[in-house]
């Protein structure tokens, strides 16, 4: 049962995050440019689904609700393989700047925001 | 915005979710872990593959990239891993694992990249 669920969610979380990267292509790509070509789209993608899952794990939802939402929404909603080929891609132009603002903003802040969304889930329980 | 890209994604994200549902399952931050980084190899892998070798169709290369690696790696679970580590006191394995997926999931990406590249090369000399 569990298990359909995250299929289900990662389905609905894909095409959130298909929808959005496409709408950030067209319409962030000044925002990119000031800041040596990041890839914006994912990056908002990956830190507001790692704020949102800690405040998921924070207020501790029941095992059909985190299958769903948790591992199924939030984790097909946001993705580790379109980061790294982003970097390699930043690597590949040789925008050596690009790659470790986007890494360092990536993981430093993936970290630090899911640790501040359990905050916020333990304080509204 | 086109419809079939849509459905594609929405199917192909199905499996890739249930995939990695299992991978946690069975191995629990270790799936997670593993599934990450043979995602950014597929991905990167892929990507490449289908920039050289034209002849597939986007709701195809879409529903494979974006959909089925897109939903079977994940950024948010990695990152609630790393918490959880350090809640049940396990700092230096929540290090060790935080370090070792950024450094793995960049060179199975590069790798991906340039085998990717290479074999839509050469696919497309034979014909």
């Amino acid at each position: 049962m569990e298990i359909l669920l995250a299929g289900l969610g990662a389905s609905i979380g894909a095409m959130i995050r298909y929808a959005i990267t496409n709408y950030g292509k067209k319409h962030w790509e000044w925002i990119g440019k000031q800041f040596s070509n990041l890839p914006t789209p994912t990056l908002l993608i990956n830190l507001t689904g790692a704020l949102i899952l800690g405040i998921i794990f924070g207020l501790g939802t029941n095992v059909f609700f985190y299958s769903l939402v948790g591992t199924g929404v939030l984790g097909g909603y946001t993705t580790f393989s379109t980061m790294n080929t982003e970097l390699v891609e930043l690597y590949k132009s040789r925008n050596y700047h690009g790659l470790i603002l986007y890494a360092v903003t990536s993981y430093l802040g993936g970290v630090i925001l899911v640790f501040i969304g359990f905050w916020i889930g333990q304080l509204c329980k | 915005m086109k419809i079939s890209n849509y459905i594609s994604i929405a199917c192909f994200a199905f499996f890739g979710g249930m995939a990695r549902y299992s991978l946690n399952v069975q191995w629990s931050f270790y799936g997670t872990f593993w599934g990450n980084i043979i995602g950014c190899f597929l991905l990167a892998f892929f990507t490449y593959f289908f920039m050289e070798f034209k002849d597939f169709r986007q709701w195809l290369t879409v529903g494979i990239g974006t959909g089925f690696v897109g939903a079977f790696t994940t950024f948010s679970t990695f990152n609630l891993d790393i918490l959880k580590n350090i809640q049940a006191g396990l700092p230096l394995t929540a290090l060790i694992y935080f370090l070792s997926s950024i450094i793995f999931g960049f060179i199975f990406a590069f790798l991906g990249m340039r085998i990717g590249k290479n074999v839509g090369m050469l696919l497309r000399k034979e014909d």
